[in-house]
């Protein structure tokens, strides 16, 4: 990483900061999915009167899954089943966002010509602006994360008297499937930053992310299908394989003629 | 070592537009060369092939030795862009705009913000610099951009339609400072542009082009003697010889065709001699446009 690349990251990061708009989704989103929506459950974990059909499907879970209360248990799924799965929004949404900015938002204000008239290589440039929009998405995800855990954890202390700490699929979330879903967002939103002519047209190709993403939430609601570490570790090695390859395809894609087109 | 050498250059766009047919030319350091036709002649395309952002079709093209289709990073490091597709950042100030750019050139905060205080001062965009771009006027933006270009000092320097949207005296600001680099620095000026007027008061060597084919290169003189040898004889007189072979354009204004100054001297005796008062004389040679005019009619006049 030289001097000219850690620049054209700077101003990445500035461009978006700067643009109130953009700025907006990725500071409201993330407070929504890791502090409302929490706090939600838990409230009504508390609070609700102990639903027999819940109860029941609580029985169901394994021994190794269920607490000492019932609203022990509810939390516990909540924070480790739930949640990893509504989080998994927040580094596809800050990795689209700023890579349509950082890419197609260069095209669409005649800034990437110039760009591209610099001493960087095409590789440098789509490495430093890759790096910049995932770098975004890592500190946006970790950051919610630990608010997510503050809060969570004063809360459950709170109303429960009991402290509610996350589980190990919160390692394989943070650590594996959050920057290999972030790549794979950025590689998206690169590989139709040729045809799109705008930033809002670019960001829906993130749409595609999204609905695997509104499955699993459905899937742990449901019941269907449980984030168990195995399913979550299998699930985090195949989107890191997936990110690599089209990474790589991406950067094939990444010439002048077709970024000027 | 040439500074730009094209040789043989073609590109074709993929819809079958062929944008640069066949042109070959050289430029020796520290030129200002016009290169000069009307829009979609094929001046930008030439612009951005020089720059490796498009591959040739056929032919090549070197800057100072270096081939931009195989390292376009080397010839961008060496060469200062400007283009009316080639903008700045809108949220940051005209000072941030050249320090990010100084940096992309591996230029540190400190050095750049020097040099882009001196290049805005030049420009006289001083007053400015910390004024967000999204707040400059089309002229202030021009301006910004040939700073930009200039930020790293190039060794060559494409401008494409550098004078667009400026007042005179911005104008005549950037003539001085574009002369100054090519004279004093060596720096090799690339100059597109269809304002044939501007380009003849600032170039030294022209390159005229149209849909594609370079119709004629060379210096001034040089495009007189190849295509309008010769220059016209104004007089203000009260009365010609008939047989004098002049033209009248008005009352008491007669022009006619000569080949050269020595022919004035036994003309004016001939009109004296017969009476006629003359009251003022000058002889004018062709300029940039009328040779461009006449080397175009040329074209169109020849069969297909």
């Amino acid at each position: 990483m030289n001097y000219a690349m850690l620049a054209l990251i700077k101003k990445d990061f500035g461009g978006i900061t700067s643009n109130r708009r953009l700025m907006l989704p990725v500071v409201l989103v993330p407070l929504i999915l890791t502090v409302l929506l929490p706090s939600v459950f838990l409230l009504a974990i508390r609070f609700a009167p102990e639903d027999p059909d819940i109860l029941k499907m609580l029985e169901l879970l394994p021994a190794k899954m269920r607490s000492d209360s019932v609203t022990q248990t509810a939390a516990g799924m909540i924070l480790n089943y739930i949640m990893p799965a509504f989080f998994l929004m927040i580094p596809i949404m800050t990795s689209s966002i700023m890579a349509a900015g950082s890419f197609v938002g260069e095209k669409e204000k005649h800034t990437l010509e110039t760009l591209l008239c610099c001493p960087l290589t095409l590789r440098q440039i789509f490495c430093a602006k890759v790096f910049a929009s995932f770098l975004l998405s890592m500190f946006a995800s970790l950051l919610s994360f630990l608010v997510m855990i503050l809060v969570l954890g004063l809360e459950s202390f709170f109303l429960m008297g009991t402290l509610l700490l996350p589980g190990a699929n919160w390692i394989l979330v943070i650590l594996l499937i959050s920057p290999a879903i972030s790549l794979i967002a950025i590689t998206l939103i690169v590989k139709g930053s040729a045809k799109a002519q705008s930033v809002e047209e670019s960001q829906q190709s993130a749409v595609f992310l999204i609905l695997p993403v509104i499955l699993l939430v459905a899937g742990q609601f449901s019941g269907l299908m449980l984030l168990r570490f195995p399913i979550l570790l299998i699930v985090g090695i195949l989107c890191a394989l997936l990110a690599w390859v089209l990474l790589k395809k991406a950067m094939k894609r990444f010439t002048y003629e077709l970024l000027l087109k | 070592m040439h500074a730009i050498t094209l040789d043989n250059l073609c590109k074709t766009y993929p819809g079958g537009k062929q944008a640069v047919k066949e042109v070959s030319l050289s430029l020796s350091p520290g030129e200002v060369f016009g290169f000069l036709g009307p829009n979609g002649a094929g001046k930008t395309t030439a612009v951005k092939l020089l720059n490796g952002i498009l591959s040739p079709t056929a032919g090549s093209c070197l800057v100072y030795g270096i081939d931009p289709a195989r390292e376009p990073e080397k010839v961008h490091a060496i060469s200062g862009v400007m283009t009316e597709h080639a903008q700045m950042y809108d949220h940051l100030t005209g000072m941030q705009n050249l320090i990010f750019y100084a940096s992309l050139f591996g230029i540190r905060k400190e050095e750049g913000a020097a040099r882009a205080a001196s290049l805005l001062s030049s420009l006289e965009l001083t007053d400015a610099k910390d004024q967000k771009l999204a707040a400059y006027s089309t002229g202030m933006r021009q301006r910004l951009s040939l700073a930009r270009a200039f930020i790293h000092h190039p060794k060559v320097l494409f401008l494409d339609e550098p004078t667009s949207g400026l007042d005179p005296e911005s104008i005549m600001n950037v003539n001085r400072l574009i002369q100054g680099l090519a004279k004093k620095d060596g720096v090799t000026v690339f100059l597109c542009t269809h304002q044939l007027r501007y380009a003849q008061e600032i170039c030294t060597r022209y390159g005229l082009i149209e849909d594609g084919r370079l119709l004629a290169s060379g210096t001034l003189k040089e495009l007189r003697e190849q295509i309008l040898p010769g220059m016209t004889l104004r007089v203000r007189a009260d009365s010609v010889p008939a047989e004098s072979a002049f033209r009248q354009t008005g009352e008491r204004q007669y022009e006619r065709d000569i080949r050269s100054e020595d022919e004035i001297p036994a003309i004016i005796r001939r009109i004296v001699e017969a009476g006629g008062n003359i009251y003022a004389a000058g002889s004018e040679q062709p300029s940039l446009e009328q040779i461009y005019f006449a080397l175009t009619a040329k074209g169109k006049e020849a069969p297909q």
